[in-house]
């Protein structure tokens, strides 16, 4: 009877778990499907090394450098400002706080990761880019700057916790010995914990980095979507947005209409590749 | 191993069975062949008791005004008409852009599509028996900021200079007329793809580009922000929303005609785009009562509201 029970549920959980890895397949499947459409009219290379995208002339004006430049652009912008301020509040959660304190530090911080997009867009659009044009007088406050910024709060959450974790661990491991030795709390971060956790911190900023590189609509608000080459003071478009903007518009089997599923293929194999490294990483980690 | 490969063939199994019914459903309301003047009663098979719209995000708020107004008024499909069974009326409105209006028309799954522009011939030769009604028109307003100077010495710009402005060739606002400040022009549009951008592109750019970096707005809402948010600013925003927000955005003359409602109407104003529910084949009786009241004064009364230029 038991056995049987047993087969049964062995069973279910089994099916779950191939169903949802299906729904990968799937999905990989369509947007491969829909984009080989255009990838027969324009070849790859074109496509990611041309830099003009007007989707009402000819078909060879869709290619998407700038596009592709943006997006990294603007993630690496948000990384460089996101990353002190992680890299330290991880050093001071994992060292100098415990107990009561760091459940409740903590929790903020997560609470910022679960703000949905469109009210930190919101903000941004608001606050950021007004901050610009009224403070600084630039003519249009939207820039790549702005979505960096944005972006670098969005993706705090991920590299505090990815960093701290990693922390935590080392911080225990060598506290004994430590303080056996007597040193300074402020001499163990620096001399023992901060390069210790080098690998943690490379891992939360891939993490970050596919976070922020997926980010659709708050940097939609603040970026002006412009696809033109990416400078820090002005507009630029990232790949999410792109896609966000064109796709309710764009005629149902059009070059245009594949251009951007195929836009989305590129998005998801540099995806794909971050996610990859940063498996790799994590697994460097935990053999350690 | 036996195992594994018989929860494989299960998995098969359940999925073929599941994808079977993803076969194309034939659009229903077809069959009402019989509709002729009311002769027949009530056509119970195939009566539908909700009507489904998608498509362009400017005319779904002006449907969604008019269904509710309509579903206030009757609550039950009897009431609109004897000959229908006693369900309550719903109507449901999603926007997603015109595009997506024609993507669920053919794929069947709204009943109407709403669309911010002229229909394609290959969108009607691929919809194959469209019907389209023309519920109003919406116009593009060249509009800036209250606070730019040049509200004071002029209200008016040629087609040519908008199409200078919105292809590069004027960067700042000093060369229009050289009192004005010399301040970078900020040129807002909607995204490139879209109705309301293919609309100014055919009517002012023609085939000059509009410059590069121009910022494309999310949606009209957003563009229309942006010309109240920035002095210096300058986009095309629909006539509707110039009208919501009266004061806090400066509509231009185009070539000395304004932008008001009897120059739209008439065509003297050129910038302008009509607003169009379409249908695959023949309606149905209930929602020929729907469009009737779409088209009725009532719901041009609506449309009016909502800014935009009614057609009847």
């Amino acid at each position: 009877m038991y056995k049987l029970i047993d087969k049964i549920f062995d069973t279910v959980i089994k099916l779950l778990t191939l169903f949802s890895l299906l729904i990968l397949v799937f999905i990989i499947i369509f947007i491969f499907k829909e984009s080989i459409v255009f990838f027969k009219e324009v070849s790859i290379l074109k496509f990611i090394t041309g830099r003009k995208w007007n989707p009402l002339k000819s078909p060879t004006d869709l290619s998407i450098l700038n596009i592709i430049l943006g997006t990294l652009y603007v993630s690496f912008v948000a990384i460089i400002i996101a990353l002190p301020i992680g890299v330290g509040t991880g050093l001071l959660l994992s060292i100098y706080t415990n107990g009561k304190w760091k459940v409740i530090t903590r929790g903020i911080i997560d609470i910022l990761a679960g703000i949905p997009s469109v009210v930190y867009g919101f903000i941004g659009l608001l606050v950021i880019v007004k901050f610009f044009e009224a403070v600084l007088d630039f003519p249009t406050g939207e820039s790549v700057l702005a979505g960096g910024i944005l972006l670098s709060v969005m993706i705090l959450p991920y590299i505090i916790s990815t960093c701290s974790e990693t922390m935590d661990n080392i911080y225990k491991e060598n506290l004994f010995s430590s303080e056996a030795l007597g040193t300074s709390k402020i001499y163990m971060a620096r001399k023992i914990v901060l390069p210790e956790s080098k690998k943690g911190i490379i891992a939360a900023v891939i993490l970050a980095l596919g976070r922020a590189m997926g980010e659709t609509m708050a940097v939609m608000m603040v970026m002006g979507n412009t696809p033109i080459s990416p400078k820090l003071l002005k507009r630029a478009q990232t790949i999410p947005s792109l896609i966000a903007l064109e796709m309710g518009m764009a005629e149902v089997g059009s070059l245009h209409y594949h251009a951007l599923f195929a836009s989305g293929l590129v998005l998801m194999i540099m995806l794909l590749i971050i996610n990859i490294i940063f498996y790799y990483i994590k697994k460097g980690i935990h053999v350690r | 191993m036996k195992k594994c490969i018989s929860v494989f063939l299960l998995v098969i199994l359940i999925f073929s069975i599941a994808l079977t019914g993803c076969t194309k459903e034939n659009p229903s309301g077809a069959t009402g062949e019989q509709n002729g003047a009311e002769t027949t009663g009530g056509e119970s098979g195939t009566f539908k008791a909700q009507i489904t719209f998608n498509g362009s995000s400017t005319l779904a708020p002006v449907i969604s005004a008019i269904a509710t107004d309509f579903i206030e008024e009757y609550t039950t499909w009897d009431k609109v008409d004897s000959s229908f069974p006693a369900e309550n009326i719903a109507i449901y409105v999603s926007a997603g852009g015109s595009g997506a209006g024609v993507k669920a028309v053919l794929e069947a799954t709204s009943d109407f599509g709403m669309l911010a522009r002229e229909i394609k011939d290959e969108e009607n030769k691929k919809i194959g028996d469209p019907r389209a009604f023309t519920l109003g028109i919406d116009a593009l307003t060249v509009s800036i900021n209250p606070e730019n100077p040049l509200t004071k010495i002029r209200d008016d710009l040629s087609m040519e200079e908008v199409k200078k402005i919105f292809a590069g060739e004027y960067k700042y606002w000093d060369e229009i007329d050289s009192s004005l400040p010399h301040r970078e022009m900020v040129v807002v549009i909607r995204d490139l793809g879209g109705g309301a951008h293919e609309v100014f592109q055919k009517s002012v750019m023609g085939d000059t580009d509009v410059r590069e970096d121009a910022i494309q707005a999310p949606s009209m809402g957003a563009l229309v922000t942006k010309v109240i948010e920035n002095k210096d600013a300058i986009g095309y925003a629909s006539f509707g929303m110039v009208n919501q927000n009266k004061g806090k955005l400066i509509p231009l003359k185009v070539d000395g005609i304004e932008a008001t409602k009897e120059n739209i109407a008439s065509g003297l104003y050129k910038i302008s785009r009509p607003l169009i529910a379409v249908k695959k084949g023949d309606l149905s009786p209930e929602q020929q009562a729907f469009v009737d009241v779409l088209v009725s004064e009532k719901g041009s009364a609506i449309i009016e509201q909502m800014g935009y230029v009614p057609m009847n």
